[in-house]
């Protein structure tokens, strides 16, 4: 069984507004991909198993779990990781709203956090407090007792709501 | 001007890089060549290992090599836990060899080019297992006929110690009330969101090795692979980059660890191996299952007269190498009377091995002291019909009894615990809340209220060292470095090692200050065994705040001793008429007068002589921070809850967290630290379960079967702050443990306020709906 030929695949696929081309075992999942083919590690893998959400990925602007999405499945999309918000010199609304609140300690689960709050954030731009616990409900931090990420996520939101006034 | 950055939350250092998805977390790092690992572990508890073949999986594709205990042998000793004469401990090897005793014991590793490969490849191997009964439970453990973890030891009782202080026999004599209780505390995990992980780089010259980890204790592991794996210590590097949370759970020597360095030595290529989530529930270590049998004399009043406590520690079966499990159970002895009076104390320790998960230290790892102390104190309430508070009142220690020694021989100094506990009381608003109650009662609604005094060693006194019966106490001592860079900048070496406590920015804040140059002007360095200064523990015990401040701040002010030397020769003025601001020595009340310290810096380095004597460039100092006796942090948590009868779901109205942690470096850093805690141990009580059956079948390997607590789960947290003796020198406490230690205390309290007049009493620490549930029908409670 050791012989077994194993499917590959080239996916073609758009990250973080550019094109890009990945060749993978078709069992990979698109967090493999963006890690390990694209380097992109901003994307971090929590479980494995679909529960942690620390591996989210905007997949045509929805929220994902890159580890329960095959590569292959990719195909012809578009993707934003972390990568994708904004640079340290550069934050995101969200992000710096983050930066202000202290939202993260360790700081593992906070890509998929980011990447969950944008989401909601594309939805809904003026969230109450209840409402971003909701959207982040499938992301697990355990440092901060989330507290400090639904401030960071609602000064975001403030924000990215000034950003679109200016 | 530059304002005072400490005693602000200036934003943190680590987030422009962490917000970004730019953090460095050990499957980030890429060397070439490198091959991944992964482990072939046992699905039984307890067997006996009859073979291994390995021939189909060294035949599968990309694999390099299948490595068994025989093969580990050739460059890896067994390992040795160490710990006190009176603890039996058996010898290992870092791979299983004849005997597996847990679910999840590793018997080969299996390197290939990747980790699907690898994976696949440990699919193939084919271990013949002859089961053996296994133990997973405590009390089966202890019987006389018990299946052996490990049978060279002769029982699974691997510790008993008595400890008797004052005369409880007289305090029991003239008790007007005695409470008896068995108090069940359940096997949780630390669960940080990245797994465990190494990188093992040998050194192409040979003989060495290059180590990167996501470790809490840089210098801990090199001294300990160092020593099994016979490599020199100056070929052995440790590095740690960032760290996705640790709680504890990354402090000793893992096996795999060994097996993963060994392997690299082996087959001479980096090798890495990344623990996916099953093996880090499973096999990442587990903390916390005690049971302790208390016996209370009660004057009365309700003043507490005596206590026998028997504490039985459930250790899993291999022991860490680095922390023996006595040190426990010492620390729950020493600590249990807390802030309280207690004159007379009989404890005794039983430890025992089971075919569970390693017992590790997590956040508050006396944690149980704290949780059965407060819980005696409501069954007292309870059983005289009294307020909680008002017991609590009648025994706690009054600011007129400082300093004292407790029973135990801690010696307790520099805080008043009632300073906390009456503003948590107050702003609590207690009658307002028990009209409430009652009101809500009538309704058929179960409110409750619940409270907890807790007291954190931080930095640990040496009298709790002595008391723990440690003899050769080891100091508390820290060390840090500190350089003027020839352009002004500074970097701060610190032998802590960060796992989300932000030392990049409470660290700069203070040396930063000290040299009156902005927080983008000073860069903390932590995590390379080659440049920082040795410290066993590493990041543990909030060493940082207390201890790690008052090095830097030292290494600091030696610092800027030598760079007003260096200024005084160049500006011609004495050192006592300079001062450092905005970057630059400026002479003062004259500050146009003004040497920059970057022209310092450069000129440091590039003068022979002219920052030191005997001619060595730069300036680059150390110092070391001793606590002395050592220092207390002090909090009370209170917090108040809705029960729902139907469904046993908890839901938390008010959270609150009154502390005196002394002077605050970076209050939302602090707070932080707090609410964090103060999540784990809800999560503890109302989800998290490290499940075993009987047998030691592992029944909590997912996130689907180990529940951690979400957004939802998770009250918002008041955290406010009194600061009771302010000493003007360095007064930074710790608060890393305090809230995890707080919250199952004053959750479990609040939960049984709710059901108290049903009769319900609250004795074991985990309350998942179903718990709850079961607890109002064996109350007899119907619904309405």
């Amino acid at each position: 069984m050791s012989a077994e030929p194993r499917l590959e695949a080239t996916v073609s696929l758009r990250v973080n507004g550019e094109d890009r081309q990945v060749h993978v075992e078709a069992r990979r999942s698109l967090a493999d991909a963006l890690r390990d083919a694209l380097g992109l590690t901003g994307t971090h893998l929590g479980c494995e198993h679909g529960v942690c959400g620390s591996c989210t990925v905007l997949l045509d602007g929805g929220p994902v779990r890159s580890c329960l999405v095959l590569a292959v499945q990719a195909e012809g999309h578009d993707v934003v990781t972390v990568e994708g918000l904004g640079t340290p010199d550069d934050l995101h609304p969200v992000q710096h709203g983050c930066l202000e609140a202290h939202a993260f300690q360790c700081g593992f689960c906070t890509p998929g956090m980011l990447i969950s709050a944008v989401a909601l954030l594309a939805e809904n731009d003026d969230p109450d407090d209840a409402e971003i616990r909701e959207a982040l409900g499938g992301n697990l931090c355990r440092c901060t007792g989330y507290e400090s990420i639904v401030a960071g996520v609602r000064r975001g939101a403030e924000l990215l709501r000034l950003d679109g006034e200016g | 001007m530059v304002a005072r950055l400490t005693g602000t939350s200036v934003h943190r250092v680590e987030d422009p890089r962490i917000l970004t998805g730019r953090g460095r977390y050990i499957d980030d790092l890429a060397v070439p060549d490198t091959v991944q690992a992964a482990f072939v572990r046992s699905p039984f508890p307890h067997a006996r290992v009859l073979g291994i073949d390995v021939s189909d999986a060294l035949a599968g594709p990309g694999v390099v090599a299948v490595l068994t205990a025989d093969d580990l042998a050739r460059v890896a000793a067994d390992l040795k836990p160490a710990g006190p004469a009176d603890l039996r401990l058996p010898v290992f090897g870092a791979l299983a060899r004849d005997v597996v005793r847990l679910v999840g014991d590793p018997v080969a590793v299996v390197l290939a080019e990747s980790r699907a490969l690898a994976e696949d490849a440990a699919e193939l191997v084919e271990v013949d297992y002859d089961p053996l009964p296994g133990v997973g439970d405590m009390d089966r453990a202890m019987e006389p006929d018990a299946p052996l973890v490990f049978a060279e030891l002769g029982t699974n009782v691997v510790h008993r110690s008595t400890h008797r202080y004052g005369d409880t026999e007289r305090a029991f004599d003239g008790a007007a009330h005695v409470v008896r209780e068995r108090f069940v505390q359940h096997r949780h995990a630390n669960v940080p969101m990245e797994g465990r992980g190494i990188l093992a780089v040998p050194d192409p010259s040979g003989g060495g090795l290059d180590v990167h980890t996501s470790h809490q204790s840089p210098h801990a592991l090199r001294m300990h692979l160092a020593d099994v794996l016979g490599v020199p210590g100056h070929a052995l590097r440790v590095r740690c980059g960032d760290i996705g949370g640790a709680f504890g759970q990354k402090s000793g020597l893992a096996r795999e660890d060994v097996a993963v360095a060994g392997a690299a030595l082996l087959v001479g290529r980096p090798v890495a191996w990344i623990e996916d989530r099953v093996e880090n529930l499973t096999v990442g270590g587990q903390a916390r299952e005690e049971r302790l049998d208390v016996e209370a004399a009660v004057g009365p009043d309700g003043e507490l007269r005596g206590l026998r406590v028997r504490m039985v520690l459930d250790q899993g079966a291999y022991p860490q190498v680095g922390f023996p499990t006595t040190g426990y159970t010492s620390i729950v002895r020493a600590l249990l009377p807390a802030a309280y009076r207690l004159e007379h104390f009989d404890f005794e320790a039983v430890v025992v091995t089971t075919n569970k998960a390693t017992y590790v230290p997590y956040r508050g790892p006396w944690e149980v002291e704290t949780w059965v102390r407060e819980r005696v104190l409501d069954v007292i309430a309870r059983q005289m019909g009294v307020e909680p508070v008002a017991v609590r009142e009648r025994n706690l220690l009054t600011p007129a009894s400082f300093p004292t020694t407790s029973c135990t021989g801690v010696e307790l100094q520099g805080f008043d615990p009632r300073r906390t506990f009456d503003d948590a009381v107050a702003a609590m608003d207690l009658p307002a809340f028990r009209d409430a109650q009652a009101e809500a009662r009538a309704e058929g609604r179960l409110l409750g209220f619940g409270l907890a005094n807790v007291v954190e060693p931080a930095p640990v006194p040496p009298s709790l060292i002595r008391a723990m019966g440690i003899m050769a106490a080891p100091r508390t001592v820290q060390e840090a470095r500190s350089r003027l860079e020839p352009d002004g900048t500074v970097t701060v070496f610190t032998s802590q090692q960060p796992h989300g406590q932000s030392h990049e920015t409470t660290l700069a804040q203070l040396a930063a200050d000290e040299l009156g140059i902005a927080l983008d002007r000073v860069r903390v360095v932590h995590g390379d065994t080659m440049l920082t200064p040795f410290n066993l523990v590493g990041t543990g015990g909030s060493r940082a705040a207390t201890l790690a401040s008052g090095a830097v701040v030292g290494a600091a002010r030696a610092v800027r001793e030598r760079v007003l030397h260096v200024a005084s020769e160049l500006m011609e003025i004495s050192p006592g008429d300079l001062e450092l601001v905005d970057g630059a020595v400026v002479a003062r009340g004259a500050p146009s007068v003004r040497t920059e310290l970057a022209e310092i810096g450069r000129l440091a380095h590039l003068r022979p002589g002219l920052a030191n004597a005997d001619g060595r460039p730069g300036i680059e100092e150390s110092a070391t921070f001793d606590s002395a006796e050592g220092t207390w942090s002090v909090a009370t948590h209170a917090c108040t809850v809705e029960v729902d009868p139907v469904t046993g779901l908890v839901q938390i109205l008010r959270y609150l967290v009154v502390g005196d942690c002394g002077a605050v470096i970076n209050p939302a850093v602090v707070d932080g630290q707090v609410r964090g805690g103060v999540a784990q141990g809800i999560g503890a009580v109302l989800l998290e379960r490290s499940a075993y059956d009987d047998d030691g079948q592992y029944l909590a390997s997912t996130f689907m079967d180990y529940l951690l607590p979400t957004t939802t789960d998770i009250p918002s947290i008041e955290v406010r702050h009194v600061h009771h003796e302010p000493t003007g020198g360095i007064d930074y406490r710790g608060v890393g443990e305090g809230g995890a230690i707080g919250a199952p205390a004053a959750l479990t309290s609040a939960i049984e306020d709710s059901l108290a007049h049903l009769g319900v009493r609250v004795l074991d620490q985990h309350l998942p709906p179903n718990r709850i549930v079961e607890l109002l029908d064996d109350a007899g409670y119907e619904l309405g």
